[in-house]
């Protein structure tokens, strides 16, 4: 049964106007998997994370999460279908009215229906699983970028997703703050979370991965396995961005 | 339908009368509360500090206190120290007086975030005081102070309309007369608006072109 | 000058209980518009082309056509056409409500627009319908940051409250007209309708800005900073 695939996506296609953004991306992603987007900025990384759960809306394509088809114009479903799929923004996006606790709470009384006490546990759980209880009462305008990316991923925790996709988590951050996000993002993967994520961080990627998916130009180049992408690759274009990579932000740890 | 076109004949003749004394009430008020406007907001930018008080206290009142009261005090008030005034005076002076401390807040704000350094350059470079105020200080002052003020004549072309209220009958009044004869208030107060609004409208869409016509990059930050 | 003195002083209860009058009628025009203009500007942002095309209709008509203009056209006009008997009072409220309704819902816009846009995409990852995102995150700030042109709104409508005289509502113009046209102490009296008014703004003023302060979320001045 850990063999089921619980994501599966289907030839997503999005154009912009006059520019075709993704030109047919497929993938799938079996329990427990950590999956990395690669490649230089334009090539649709975003765009796709973006479509897989419908916040962009795909042109062409088909979504199924564990086996049912994801029927994006009922409300109604897509709504519940966004519970279980968990995304992490690069620019955290919490909301900025509420403290860290009730950031994480909010989703669990408004969205789920939980009653009040009830959600203020789970979201004390949460912010601990992360690290923060100390800074509960403190709004994000009163916390450093690494800490409010650790309380946007409690935030998607608490919801129970079944996947969660992170959007270049780090990219934002002071380089001394990458660390502390990573850690929990690596927390994550030991307990066995199903993740999509696009990122710049090679040395996480090529320790903790299991496919590495490059693309470029709206559609993917090239995937595989860590050991094979970055020592073997195929195609000269991933070769290339590699070794820029490494060179550009080196291992991050 | 032929009694509302015979109507019409009745109306419309009113409209023109009342608009006419619109317009003449408009313009001189327009006009004289600029230069009010602009002479005060200069003053509360760079003056010193008791003109800067006298002016503080000038716009303050005349933006504290609803323009009705200021148009009773001009026309009921000041016979109280034996100045009597008609009607159309007290309205283009009341009109004046208000709409100039208006003016002369988003002038003072203009010409307040004018960097003093520009001022400063212009002299180095041995501009005379005047040369100074007329090629750096004004053209931007201007630009800045631009969308207020456009905003605040177009205001006055619809408070125009409380002349009425002093007796002063312009385009509302004569509606208002025409109406409690006939008792077609509806039609009537609906077609005046519509006038109202076109002029509005047609107002609007000048201030826009004189905007676009001064723009200069760096200055669009009004523009939403 | 001593009788003018002598008539504000004796016609000064008599004209503070025509501030009740302004006060109530400016606070019931404000909180209508309130609402009104936040169902505007919720559907200005976030509706449909025709939802989008008749706010701005709407937001145009209230905002060109004079207040004295409107509130004949309601009170001898549609009213009286429509067959509804209501008071000068209600009507004045409904009408001043109506324009200040199309004032602030280009506040709220303003402000609406002025958040992040990574707020509603963040809200609707979590599963939030449109409704939901609107009422507990985008709401929620963008009123917050309304409350300085809320202020200046409120000053505006204190004066235009004064032209509903026209209509013969027993507010503080109506009452100062009234005692002068008796006492012929026109000026003395005018000065001090004009004082009241000053003392209205500065408290509602006043009052807004601690409300500003007590509901301001700490750290954070400014969408986008921070």
């Amino acid at each position: 049964m850990a063999d089921e695939c619980i994501l599966k996506v289907e030839n997503i296609k999005k154009a912009f106007g006059k520019r075709q953004v993704l030109k047919g991306v497929s993938l799938s992603i079996r329990k427990g998997e950590l999956k990395v987007l690669m490649g230089p900025s334009g090539a649709g990384k975003s765009t796709l994370l973006q479509c897989i759960n419908f916040l962009v809306t795909p042109d062409e394509g088909e979504v199924w999460l564990e086996g049912s088809h994801i029927n994006r114009a009922r409300k109604h479903d897509l709504y519940a279908y966004r519970q279980q799929v968990g995304m992490i923004f690069q620019d955290f996006n919490l909301f900025d009215h509420l403290s860290a606790l009730d950031n994480i709470e909010i989703g669990l009384a408004r969205v789920k229906g939980l009653d009040k006490k009830a959600a203020r546990e789970r979201a004390m759980v949460e912010l601990e699983r992360v690290g923060l209880s100390d800074h509960a009462h403190h709004y994000p305008a009163q916390l450093s970028g690494g800490q409010k990316q650790r309380v946007s991923i409690a935030r998607a925790l608490a919801m129970d997703p079944k996947v969660m996709l992170l959007d270049e988590p780090t990219s934002a951050l002071d380089p001394e703050l990458i660390g502390e996000v990573l850690a929990v993002i690596r927390n994550l993967v030991a307990n066995g979370m199903t993740m999509i994520m696009a990122t710049h961080q090679i040395g996480f990627s090529r320790a903790l991965a299991d496919e590495i998916i490059f693309m470029e130009d709206g559609q993917v180049v090239e995937q595989g396995p860590p050991v094979k992408m970055f020592s073997d690759a195929v195609c000269e274009r991933t070769r290339a961005f590699c070794a820029k990579i490494s060179e550009l932000y080196g291992e991050a740890f | 339908m032929e009694t509302l076109l015979f109507f019409q004949q009745e109306v419309i003749p009113a409209f023109l009368k009342g608009l006419r004394v619109s317009i003449l009430l408009i313009l001189p008020s327009a006009v004289i509360g600029l230069v009010i406007g602009i002479l005060t907001g200069a003053l509360r930018a760079y003056g010193n500090r008791g003109v800067r008080l006298v002016a503080d206290v000038y716009v303050t009142l005349f933006r504290g206190i609803p323009l009705v009261v200021q148009l009773f005090m001009w026309y009921f008030g000041l016979p109280y120290l034996n100045i009597y005034l008609n009607p159309f005076a007290a309205s283009v002076i009341g009109f004046s007086l208000c709409s100039g401390a208006y003016h002369s807040e988003y002038v003072r704000g203009a010409f307040l975030s004018i960097k003093r350094g520009q001022l400063s350059a212009a002299l180095a470079l041995g501009f005379t005081k005047l040369q100074m105020v007329t090629t750096i200080l004004l053209p931007q002052g201007f630009r800045r102070a631009l969308p207020g003020c456009g905003n605040e004549l177009i205001y006055l072309v619809k408070y125009s309309s409380l002349a009425y209220m002093i007796t002063c009958i312009e385009l509302t009044g004569e509606a208002k007369i025409l109406a409690s004869m006939t008792f077609r208030y509806t039609e009537i107060f609906f077609a005046v608006g519509l006038v109202y609004l076109v002029l509005i409208t047609i107002a609007s869409w000048l201030l826009q072109l004189v905007e676009d016509r001064f723009t200069v990059p760096g200055f669009e930050h009004h523009k939403l | 000058m001593p009788e003018g003195v002598v008539a504000v002083i004796t016609a000064f209860p008599y004209l503070v209980q025509g501030s009740l009058v302004t006060v109530a009628v400016v606070l019931g025009a404000m909180v209508s518009g309130l609402v009104l203009g936040v169902l505007l500007a919720v559907g200005q942002v976030y509706g449909q082309l025709w939802v989008r095309l008749l706010v701005r209709v709407y937001v145009w008509f209230f905002r060109g056509v004079p207040l004295l203009v409107l509130l004949f056209l309601f009170y001898f006009g549609l009213f009286s056409v429509l067959d509804i008997n209501l008071s000068a009072f209600t009507v004045a409220i409904i009408v001043l409500g109506l324009i200040s309704a199309a004032y602030q819902s280009q506040i709220f816009r303003g402000a609406i627009l002025s958040l992040p846009d990574g707020q509603f995409k963040a809200a609707r990852a979590l599963g939030m319908s449109d409704l939901k995102a609107i009422s507990f995150v985008i709401l929620p700030q963008a009123l917050r940051f309304s409350i300085p042109g809320w202020s200046n709104e409120y000053s505006i409508v204190l004066k235009d409250s004064a032209v509903v005289f026209a209509l013969g509502v027993a507010e503080i113009m109506a009452r100062t007209h009234f005692v002068a046209t008796r006492t012929y102490q026109y000026l003395p009296l005018y000065l001090a309708a004009g004082f009241l008014y000053l003392v209205l703004t500065f408290v509602g003023v006043k009052a807004l800005r601690m409300l500003e302060d007590k509901v301001r979320i700490p750290g954070y001045s400014r969408p986008g900073v921070g």
